[in-house]
């Protein structure tokens, strides 16, 4: 079976779900010949260079990434012709027989949106999600400090960062995907999402709350911390229509090296 | 309480006179001053206010938080000008947010105190050299280390990651938001200095001569996978993100400075805000 044919019972799969395949998306291949003959497939949040070494490693030469391989949403290559990381990591990928798949904007319209589903599943919080309102949970009541802490130990993030009063009540959640980190409303104590500006957001709205005597808060996972998960997902939802091929999620993991 | 606002508004204030210091002659002042072409299409301008407000101080800041605006009327700052949003969006349109407590207490808030918010982003981080970078790089100690012929690379004595990440954290007072990527050990000379977010093309131009980006919230898509993978290419260079805040805010106290020195009738003051975050363990 070709890469190809993947990605065509991927496109069958998503239509008997009721999901088109889009027109314009950022879903297409990224390196690789379409052709290649496939002897594993590797899940991920990101395709980095690590990941590819790891992924050839395990005999995985088809990787599907749900974020981009070449620094920019739409992998523009344009910049990078002559950039010796860029160039060796080129050169790994051919030298390997690599193909490199992405499936970010399907993965998101699928329901439940597997990359919030997975981040939830890790957090253990599946058995608290709203039946009504998607993206929300309802913990029960702990502390801002003690969800951070439980936060972390469970993703064993370096690089997680929290806004709000530490010692503030803490029961409904808000979780979000990537740069997808819900605004701060009325009805939500806490955000809970991958990365976002300073600026111009929750940052500020958590602040401003605060001088108003209101506590709200939010947590950063960081962007890959907050995706990765989710493409385990992705691989549980490949399986039961590719029996034929091995499938392993392989995680990422965390960019950021430990600042303390 | 919002209703009221209007009423305050137009019978509690004085008509400005000819040759009073107004908000918008500040704003002609800084544009008249700028030494770069004022764009058509710009995030700059008047967020809150009326701009025929007569001036009775000015204060700076990244970001225009209610704590700051507090701080500003009681030092009589009337006129604030911020480098980043004040209404939780990129274009300061409150959207969905319109009915939303916060909001409207911060809007109530200005409207009662008369207070003037002008955006400064886009034409202060056009000004050569950029402004933000070279106030970093003072706030570091580097001012006399910048390279001839870059405009925000310093070389430093050689030091390592580590040693430059302790000087950083404890320099600019940072809290839960630093992060970091590459190994304590590795040997640095030079750094680029990149404030707010970082493109990662000027990223992976800079990083050919200069070993370790110094930048506020780089995109976790870009230029963090780019330095990540320089590491699995034997390449290694080093990542330092201090958030967007920290990283603007020598740039913002510079801008007062700046600004001072055209409006002389007022006094100018920059307002600091701190690293927003903190982490588990800090």
């Amino acid at each position: 079976m070709t890469a190809q044919d993947i990605v065509g019972r991927i496109q069958k799969r998503l239509q008997e779900q009721g999901i088109a395949w889009r027109a314009q998306t950022v879903d297409t291949f990224k390196a690789g010949a379409p052709e290649t003959e496939v002897k594993g497939i590797a899940t991920t949040g990101m395709a980095t260079f690590d990941l590819l070494r790891r992924a050839a490693t395990a005999g995985k030469n088809f990787v599907i990434t749900h974020e981009p391989t070449f620094y920019n949403h739409t992998d523009q290559t344009t910049g990078l012709e002559h950039d010796p990381t860029y160039e060796a990591k080129q050169r790994f990928i051919r030298d390997h027989n690599i193909v490199i798949f992405r499936f970010h904007d399907h993965a998101h319209a699928l329901r439940p949106d597997p990359l919030v589903a997975g981040s939830a599943r890790m957090l253990g919080w599946t058995q608290y999600a709203s039946p009504t309102e998607p993206r929300l949970y309802v913990l029960p009541a702990t502390t801002l400090r003690a969800l951070a802490a439980d936060v972390v130990r469970r993703l064993n993030g370096r690089a997680i960062r929290v806004v709000g009063d530490p010692d503030m009540a803490v029961s409904r959640i808000s979780l979000g995907p990537g740069y997808g980190v819900p605004p701060l409303t009325a009805g939500v104590d806490v955000s809970v999402g991958g990365e976002s500006s300073e600026a111009g957001g929750n940052a500020e709205y958590v602040a401003d709350a605060a001088a108003q005597g209101q506590k709200k808060g939010m947590i950063l996972l960081g962007h890959m911390l907050s995706e990765d998960f989710g493409m385990k997902e992705v691989a549980d939802w490949l399986r039961p229509f590719l029996p034929d091929v091995p499938i392993e999620w392989i995680s990422t993991g965390e960019p950021f090296a430990s600042s303390r | 309480m919002l209703g009221s606002a209007g009423t305050l508004l137009s019978t509690g204030r004085a008509r400005a006179q000819q040759g009073d210091l107004t908000a918008q002659r500040v704003v002609d002042r800084i544009r008249a001053n700028a030494g770069v072409p004022w764009r058509d299409t710009t995030v700059d301008g008047f967020k809150a206010g009326d701009p025929a407000t007569v001036v009775t101080g000015v204060a700076t800041t990244v970001m225009a938080t209610l704590d700051v605006l507090r701080r500003a009327v009681a030092a009589r700052q009337n006129l604030v000008i911020t480098q980043e949003p004040t209404f939780y969006s990129a274009n300061d349109d409150p959207g969905n947010r319109a009915a939303d407590p916060v909001y409207r207490a911060k809007k109530a808030f200005i409207d009662e105190q008369r207070l003037v918010v002008w955006r400064f982003a886009d034409h202060w981080n056009a000004r050569q050299p950029n402004e933000s970078a070279t106030a970093l790089a003072a706030a570091l100690g580097w001012t006399r280390n910048r390279l001839p012929d870059s405009e925000q690379v310093y070389q430093l004595p050689q030091t390592t990651l580590g040693a430059l990440i302790t000087h950083v954290r404890t320099k600019l007072g940072l809290q839960g938001g630093l992060r970091t990527i590459g190994k304590p050990d590795m040997r640095v000379r030079t750094v680029f200095i990149n404030t707010g977010s970082t493109a990662v093309a000027s990223t992976v131009l800079n990083l050919r001569r200069a070993d370790v980006v110094l930048t506020g919230e780089p995109r976790e898509w870009e230029a963090v996978p780019y330095v990540l993978d320089t590491w699995s290419a034997d390449l290694g260079k080093g990542l330092i993100a201090v958030g967007r805040n920290v990283s603007e805010t020598p740039g913002m106290q510079a801008c007062a400075t700046w600004i001072r020195s055209f409006v002389p009738e007022v006094p100018v003051v920059h307002i600091a805000t701190a690293d927003p975050y903190w982490s588990v363990g800090s």
